[in-house]
């Protein structure tokens, strides 16, 4: 054997490319299976036609926080003595330093919400991470397999929310009620070579069969693009799927219509924009554009959720150069809605009803918003059983 | 080619199982890699120092990197660019020994072009081009996700060692040419700094760097043949 050949050398080269394939491939687990979405467990003769409100007010914000924005709303299981978590971020002003993550937890018990408190704080997350966190945001709750709370938040590094970055907590306390919860990093989750900026999150996560779950993400960098990242039911990151080929596309919601076709409707960055769809057909392994939706969109975010085959809602800023104006809106394909309900609709275009969240407990729609900036309001759309009952275009079992 | 040998093919370069380093490894690495790297630029920037005092300077910003807090420069580095890849550290972990050596001068970027060097120098500049390309949505396919199927740090791997299987006949092979495959080598056992293979083998600093390179061998070999005519 002459190591100064050219074949012995390409031939080690390739020996030694293979052993890093087999080791490699020796510590990955299988490939997961082809995701397929699942919905909340509705009644079977549920309408979205049907909902009536059932309540409305404001969720208590923490003290000393003049500044709230960016809701998420978390069902809780049926034996948890709260029936949804909402989390936002608070502070003295938004992207300020104080800025850290509430939390609040709507008990069962009193069908009131609970006193806010801050479940985690930057320089707390900075020192378990090892490196500083400039500033939080936008947090977004999912429970995993083991009834864990995950968290997904933005934590800036240097610059602005552009230079942002998606950071995955999990909860860290024995228990989920309000006062013991308390969440420690994972990681910051690797989604761009450029320093892994500037990747935000925002919308609630699409529930997969297997007990884990897509979550929606952009990045916003001057361009902007959607991606989908799939999860285990453990929370560990499978994977990444760009959603859209625009580059105004950002903070995508995703709705089911099937196990395997999803729209991801989106907020449009460009002037008199439109809310942006697009739909995949293989549980999200590729992605295609649709035409923009009929509903105008003031570079606003929306929040969505498919109830079931044929039901979907839709929260959106219905005014055109304002966030003024806040409407419900229900569509059995995802691509004509109808206006249901006015959720807020402002004296004058300085009002802000904004970054709408929506879930589905204790048989109830469920939704969260920022008001002015300043504080979160909610309200709950229940089904009207006499009207639900004697429908004709109700899901019948 | 038939359905089994298909499964495998999709095996390999598939990206929806990617393994990631723990927390403690990740934070590990963080401060090493960041040790590394400023204590070789402060033995560079000291190089008229005596020995001794590059030692010890260097050492001690190495140590500094370990503080934990708002005091260490980890802190603000990790803030800014996260961890440098194993590329830079193996790179500067060299060039730190070469320059603590007595009387050796050695020169990020020196004024001889080794040929595989600046082979490899260049695909990595137009790799880093691809992946910036790619960080803005501007390539018809993700790059960086291919980062994380199995057959990346093994194509990345062959094509590194491409410089060591064509010098066969000149001997000796410049010691940069080893910083990529030992950085994949590293990569595959440990997953660091991100999980992904482009992550390990490449960072944004490091790609400037090697443009830099680059475009320097080129300006030395456009003088060179205007002087000869």
């Amino acid at each position: 054997m002459n190591l100064k050949s050219l074949s012995w050398r390409l031939l080690c080269a390739v020996l030694a490319a293979g052993a890093v394939l087999g080791v490699d491939l020796a510590q990955r687990p299988l490939a997961p299976a082809a995701a397929g979405a699942v919905g909340p467990v509705v009644p079977p003769s549920f309408s979205v036609d049907h909902l009536v409100q059932a309540g409305r007010g404001a969720i208590p914000m923490p003290a000393d926080a003049p500044a709230a924005h960016a809701s998420t709303l978390l069902p809780m299981p049926a034996s948890h003595p709260a029936a949804l978590t909402v989390f936002w971020f608070s502070g003295e002003r938004e992207s300020g330093p104080n800025v850290q993550i509430a939390a609040s937890q709507w008990d069962r018990a009193t069908q009131q919400w609970a006193p806010a408190r801050f479940v985690a704080n930057r320089h707390v997350l900075g020192a378990v991470l090892g490196f500083g966190v400039r500033r939080l945001g936008n947090p977004v709750a999912w429970m995993d397999g083991s009834g864990r709370i995950h968290l997904f938040v933005v934590a800036t590094g240097w610059g602005g929310w552009a230079a942002s970055r998606i950071l995955h907590l999990r909860q860290s306390s024995a228990g989920n009620g309000l006062q013991e919860l308390a969440f420690a990093p994972v990681r910051v989750l690797p989604l761009s070579w450029l320093w892994n900026t500037s990747h935000l999150v925002r919308n609630a996560p699409l529930p997969l069969a297997d007990g884990g779950m897509v979550l929606p993400v952009h990045f916003e960098l001057g361009i902007k693009y959607p991606v989908a990242l799939r999860f285990d039911s453990r929370g560990e990151f499978l994977g990444m799927a760009r959603i859209s080929r625009r580059h105004y596309a950002l903070q995508p919601t995703l709705l089911a219509k099937t196990r395997t076709e999803w729209l991801a409707l989106m907020r449009d960055a460009r002037p008199d924009g439109k809310v942006i769809a697009a739909r995949t057909q293989d549980g999200g392994r590729s992605w295609s554009d649709l035409p923009d939706l009929a509903l105008v969109n003031p570079d606003s975010a929306v929040g969505g959720m498919a109830l079931a085959p044929g039901h979907m809602l839709l929260a959106h800023n219905s005014s055109p150069a304002s966030r003024a104006w806040l409407d419900l809106s229900r569509s059995a394909d995802g691509v004509a809605w109808t206006p249901v309900h006015a959720l807020e609709h402002g004296a004058t275009d300085d009002d802000e009803f904004s970054y709408p969240a929506m879930a589905w407990a204790d048989g109830s729609v469920w939704l969260s918003y920022t008001v002015d900036r300043q504080r979160l309001a909610w309200q709950r759309f229940s089904v009207d059983a006499a009207a639900n009952a004697a429908a004709p275009n109700g899901v019948k079992p | 080619m038939n359905l089994e040998s298909m499964a495998w093919l999709v095996q390999w370069v598939s990206v929806d199982s990617p393994v990631l380093p723990g927390p403690w490894a990740m934070q590990w690495w963080l401060h090493l890699g960041w040790s590394v790297v400023l204590a070789w630029g402060f033995a560079a920037l000291g190089q008229a120092w005596p020995p001794r005092v590059r030692w010890a300077g260097a050492g001690l910003v190495a140590l500094w990197c370990w503080v934990p807090g708002l005091y260490s420069p980890t802190h603000w580095l990790g803030m800014a660019f996260q961890a440098p890849s194993i590329s830079s550290v193996v790179l500067c972990a060299w060039l730190l020994r070469e320059s603590l050596q007595p009387s050796r001068r050695v020169l990020l970027l020196p004024s001889s072009v080794d040929r595989s060097t600046l082979a490899l120098a260049v695909l990595g500049s137009i790799a880093g081009w691809a992946l910036l390309l790619d960080s803005f949505a501007l390539l018809p396919m993700s790059l960086y996700a291919w980062g994380f199927s199995p057959i990346a740090p093994a194509l990345v791997l062959l094509v590194a060692g491409l410089p060591w299987v064509l010098e066969c006949r000149d001997g000796a092979l410049d010691t940069k040419a080893w910083v990529a495959p030992v950085a994949v080598l590293v990569f595959v056992a440990l997953r660091l700094p991100t999980g992904n293979a482009w992550d390990a083998v490449l960072d944004p600093w490091l790609w400037l760097l090697l443009q830099g390179y680059v475009v320097r061998a080129a300006f030395r070999r456009t003088s060179r043949l205007k002087s000869v005519h």
